[in-house]
């Protein structure tokens, strides 16, 4: 029904600025993506308060479900910076988000929601020059669910925000280092003796991706991050 | 045009209102219709008739495409548009035509509704059914013509066996369109209204059976729908229809607008709309594969009701029903945009009677109209809870009703907090009358979404009277899990905060006693099985190689079995150990986990299959222990235990099966500390996360199955066209492989292996309840809570009585929304059932057991 009103799944003018692939091809990729950006997230804002919020959007009985989420921290300290990506088995379920959720408040912050290419190693990281994300170098204003001085403010913003920096302290930027998620359903082989030998590797369960196809972009350069 | 060269032009679906500067006069003019009447739809009729005119050359088509989409996309427009085509009349379509522009353009409009029917676009079918009743009584068609297209849809009814969404879809077209034009046609003696509504009545007395599972207020004594605060849609239709017949149609003036009744009657003959048939329904072929979809027949649609009749329109009264049959139809067109939605319901009433709604804050006063000045914001609210909590399940998702009400409550928070405020209070009442388990569900969702969209502000005080009430109360269960929900979506400190002190209490189980968190069992020096525990802890923290940590497991299991004495399961010790180290080393965050479990599944595969080191067939024991180390670590976050269980099962450690099993035998037991033969709220989250998981999987193998066919197909068909042109080379080696792929072959035994997986979890879900419910090892109080007596002596009830109560409960919601799936093994679930339920004719449990079952799957009653 798009006749009288703008549908708000419609793709907006969010991208990722170093994707290398051509505008054509980014917008055939985000016709079938499955992920979604989510920004102006708190910086105390747990995967798991995202994970409610979003699991109301799937749709397991055809399919789907969240497969993961993957926080964005920033690049020196290790620490949320207030974007994540989450991931879904199909892109009907990414869309109802934009429909549903995008504009609408999850821990006291209207958050907002964009189609992604899709994740690759090293997106995980902030890429402004402070570590944290470009955009919010844009920013003067004063925002206490970010680590502002309003934090302070609030005993229990401190227990969340100690908590948040030790969290994820051990996460790597190596491939590999982010899960998959778990893929499609396989004819399981529990005939054979060893196990070792067959069993797949956490890198094979993140690239099988539910007929979803993963978009073919050019190797990462991890280093560069 | 080379001033036009730098442009392309628009896609046609491209929204047109941006980039005016790109608009041919043709797309202005369609414009111009769609966006009709912002200002003043009266004002404005004349002005936009006299520009249709002037328009050079006439375009019919764009004018009758403006018409379609207005009429089919803003319903509340209808009766507007009715009266622009009426002054389209008035002119020749071109100078000296014979016949009026108005004409040409129904003549058009008529071929897209032929083609809406066609592809059994019902709702589009019915906006012009709605649009064709005005105009009859515009005089601009002839109203034996509209009878005879509403007879087309009664036909319906008589068809064998017809489904209940085919007949309620045609029913409404009737009924809508005799509401608005059975004014006119009851005017025609040789026109028999009575003939069509009896045949409505008549298939409306045969779904009584189908409402009693459906209705929001449970009533499990009760035989026969008691649609107390509620209401079924086709009821409130045909009571309209009754209502306005029985005043001989005198009050349709009062229940829709008729702006076209300032014109004079045409000149031209009156339109005949031509004869129709309403097409076969579509049979979804579902076992090769089609579209693979699950076909989910409609049940009676019942929406709550909150409010009186002075409030809220009454919606079995001719102008609440229209009214409530144009808010509803707004809610499911706009559902691409929250937003405009919201803002096309609150300037709802500018399209209505004056009079209708009540003014709002800051506006001109309203006439006093007898009977009406409705509570505009309250009758949205009611109307789009009474959609969201439709059974089984609603049109959208509920997440879209609740981000729609947080858009009017954003939009207008002084008129629709208190709306909200209201209906919160109503709901929570109607906890203690029966409201519907999955309705109590989805309230407690909305409560939670909506609350953490407004600060979390409510005013919690005014329930701690209930706080004497049982402990598993509906109302104290409701306080419980919707703060629950409330701190999912937020975090423990914040939502300690809002809750008054009495609340906060542990005694008042409400808030509980500390934040969500994991707890390892062996974490405590003082454990027996401390040590071996924290060796395996260290290992996977360190992050050792898989085959390792097997190693030290059969190390520790043999050092286990030489000390360890008493009555101890060692293998299940072993796999508590080691799959409680496992999630306490993911317990940081649902990454963490993930990123856990990919580490060490050969080792939870092992697990999984009753071994250490080597893998095996599924051990049902193992799985049991895996399933119940998960919800000890996890006992403080349910949420925990749900995520864990849908990875468990995502990378086929657990299966939906094992899952169901787990939930009836040991879920009360590791979570509440004592085993129980009942089935609360979470236990239906664990449920229906495997029965969904079991029947995607279905899905998605069916839909591989569907394109690898289509893929052999074209390939087939391409090689055939091949060898045809290349007749005239030398013989080539066979290129149509015989017979199937390989990986069509795989994907063939997929679906076989997933299907039976799908019928094994609805199998054991079934002997889970008969054993809870109807088996002879039931627990007595099954057979007390069903009894009038007992319910209305429910003031009384003690906690194990609506722990009961609510198990007949999610029995209910689990058949009438797993109804499509249940009717697909029927034979096989009906063995199973008979030899788990006695059969005994009088006995009053096994005849609700019984009857439960054969209206969720079809069974008419004998």
């Amino acid at each position: 029904m798009a006749h009288i009103v703008t549908p708000l799944d419609q793709p907006s003018n969010y991208k990722d600025s170093q994707s290398r692939v051509d505008r054509s091809t980014q917008n055939e990729l985000l016709s079938r993506t499955s992920t979604l950006y989510v920004g102006n997230l708190s910086f105390y804002t747990t995967e798991e308060q995202i994970y409610e919020l979003f699991s109301k959007c799937t749709t397991p009985e055809d399919g789907g479900g969240i497969k993961r989420i993957i926080m964005g921290l920033d690049r020196n300290t290790r620490t949320p910076c207030g974007f994540c990506f989450v991931e879904y088995y199909s892109h009907a379920e990414a869309l109802a988000c934009l429909r549903y959720i995008s504009g609408t408040k999850l821990d006291e912050r209207i958050i907002r929601c964009d189609l992604d290419l899709g994740y690759r190693d090293g997106r995980q990281f902030g890429r402004g020059k402070s570590g944290g994300q470009v955009r919010d170098e844009h920013r003067d204003d004063y925002d206490p669910g970010r680590g502002g001085w309003g934090a302070q403010a609030q005993r229990a913003e401190i227990e969340r925000k100690r908590e948040m920096e030790v969290r994820y302290h051990d996460s790597q930027d190596v491939p590999g280092a982010v899960a998959g998620g778990g893929g499609d359903w396989k004819e399981a082989e529990h005939t054979s003796e060893k196990t070792l030998k067959r069993a797949r590797s956490p890198e094979d369960e993140g690239d099988s991706g539910r007929g979803e196809p993963r978009p073919k972009v050019e190797e990462h350069d991890v280093g560069r991050m | 045009m080379s001033h036009h060269g730098g442009h392309r032009r628009r896609q046609p679906r491209d929204n047109f209102d941006r980039h005016e500067y790109n608009e041919t006069p043709e797309q202005k003019l369609r414009k111009n219709i769609i966006h009709y009447g912002e200002v003043d739809p009266v004002q404005e009729l004349p002005r936009l008739a006299a520009q249709i005119f002037e328009h050079v050359p006439a375009n019919v088509p764009i004018v009758s495409e403006g018409f379609r989409i207005g009429v089919t996309e803003q319903p509340f427009k209808i009766p507007y548009y009715a009266a622009l085509l009426r002054l389209l009349h008035d002119r020749p379509a071109t100078e000296g035509a014979s016949t009026s522009l108005g004409r040409q353009i129904l003549e058009d409009f008529w071929k897209g509704f032929q083609a809406f029917l066609d592809k059994q676009a019902w709702r589009e079918t019915r906006l012009c059914v709605q649009f064709f009743a005005h105009l009859t009584v515009a005089r601009v068609i002839s109203p034996p013509s509209l009878y005879e297209l509403l007879k087309s849809f009664a036909a319906v009814f008589n068809e064998f066996s017809v489904s209940h969404t085919r007949a309620s879809k045609a029913g409404l077209c009737i009924a809508e369109g005799l509401v608005i034009a059975g004014s006119v046609i009851k005017d025609d003696p040789a026109l028999d209204i009575s003939e069509i509504v009896n045949g409505l009545r008549t298939y409306i007395e045969s779904t009584h059976e189908a409402k009693t599972l459906v209705q929001p207020i449970t009533q499990l004594h009760s035989t026969k729908p008691s649609l107390e605060h509620a209401e079924e849609w086709l009821d409130c239709a045909l009571a309209a229809l009754q209502t306005l017949s029985a005043s001989d149609f005198a009050q349709t003036a009062d229940s829709v607008p008729q702006p076209y009744l300032e014109s004079p009657p045409i000149s031209d003959a009156a339109f005949d709309l031509p004869n129709v048939l309403v097409p076969p329904e579509v049979e979804l072929d579902t076992e090769s594969g089609g579209d693979a979809q699950v076909k989910k027949e409609e049940w009676p649609q019942c929406y709550i009701r909150l409010f009186d009749d002075d409030v809220t329109p009454d919606p079995t009264a001719p102008a609440g029903f229209m009214l409530r049959s144009n808010i509803l139809d707004v809610v499911d067109i706009f559902e691409v945009n929250r937003k405009d939605c919201a803002r096309l319901l609150l300037e709802y009433p500018k399209w209505t009677l004056p009079g209708t709604f009540k003014a709002r804050p800051g506006a001109p006063p309203s006439p006093v109209v007898e009977g009406k000045n409705w509570d505009l914001d309250n009758t949205l609210i009611e109307t789009i809870l009474g959609a969201c909590f439709v059974l089984p399940e609603s049109t959208h998702k509920a997440i879209y009703y609740i981000a729609l009400i947080t858009e009017l409550a954003r939009s207008s928070p002084i008129s629709i907090g208190p709306a909200v405020g209201k209906s919160i209070r109503k709901l929570y009442a109607l906890l203690s009358d029966g409201l519907d388990v999955e309705v109590a569900h989805r309230f407690e969702e909305w409560f939670a979404v909506h609350m953490s969209n407004f600060s979390f502000s409510w005013p919690w005080k005014e329930w701690i009277p209930d706080l004497t009430l049982v402990s598993q109360h509906p109302k104290r269960v409701f306080m419980r899990r919707a703060i629950e929900y409330e701190i999912r979506l937020s975090y423990y400190d914040r939502i300690l905060r809002i809750v008054p002190d009495d609340m906060a209490e542990p005694e008042a189980q409400v808030m509980p006693d500390q934040a969500p968190g994991a707890e390892f069992e062996y974490e405590e020096p003082g454990n027996p099985y401390y040590e071996p525990a924290q060796s395996v802890l260290n290992l996977l923290r360190g992050r050792a190689k898989p085959e390792d940590v097997m190693a030290h497991l059969e190390i520790v299991r043999n050092q286990l079995s030489e000390t360890v004495e008493g009555d101890v399961n060692i293998d299940s010790l072993l796999r508590s150990i080691a799959v409680q180290s496992l999630l306490s080393i993911g317990s940081r965050s649902f990454s963490h986990f993930l990123n856990a479990i990919e580490r060490y599944l050969p080792l939870l595969r092992n697990l999984a299959a009753g071994q250490i080191s080597d893998n095996g067939p599924p051990h049902a024991e193992a799985r049991t222990d895996i399933m119940s180390a998960v919800a000890t670590v996890w006992r403080r976050s349910r949420h925990m235990i749900l995520i864990v269980f849908d990875k468990l099962m995502q990378y086929q450690i657990v299966d939906p099966t094992d899952l169901v099993a787990w939930t009836f035998a040991h879920c009360p037991a590791v979570t509440s500390g004592q085993p129980k033969s009942t089935f609360n709220a979470f236990q239906w989250d664990l449920l229906k996360s495997a029965l969904d998981k079991a029947n995607g999987r279905v899905m998605v193998a069916r839909r591989k199955v569907a394109a690898l066919r289509r893929e052999a197909d074209d390939k087939a068909a391409r090689a055939i066209a091949g060898e045809s042109m290349e007749v005239d080379t030398e013989d080539k080696p066979d290129v149509v492989p015989a017979g199937e792929s390989e990986q069509l072959t795989s994907a063939l035994k997929a679906s076989t292996v997933l299907t039976r997986e799908q019928k094994s979890a609805l199998a054991r879900t079934l002997e889970g309840f008969a054993e809870f419910l109807a088996a002879e090892s039931a627990s007595p109080k099954v057979a007390e809570v069903i009894t009038e007596h007992a319910w209305h002596n429910r003031a009384n009830w003690e906690d194990d009585d609506w722990e009961t109560w609510e198990t007949w409960g999610w029995y209910r919601h689990w058949g009438r929304t797993y109804s499509p799936y249940l009717r697909n093994y029927i034979k096989t679930l009906e063995h199973l059932a008979a030899s788990k339920v006695p059969v005994d004719q009088g006995d009053p449990v096994q005849t609700l057991f019984r009857r439960t079952w054969n209206i969720a799957v079809g069974h008419q009653e004998v």
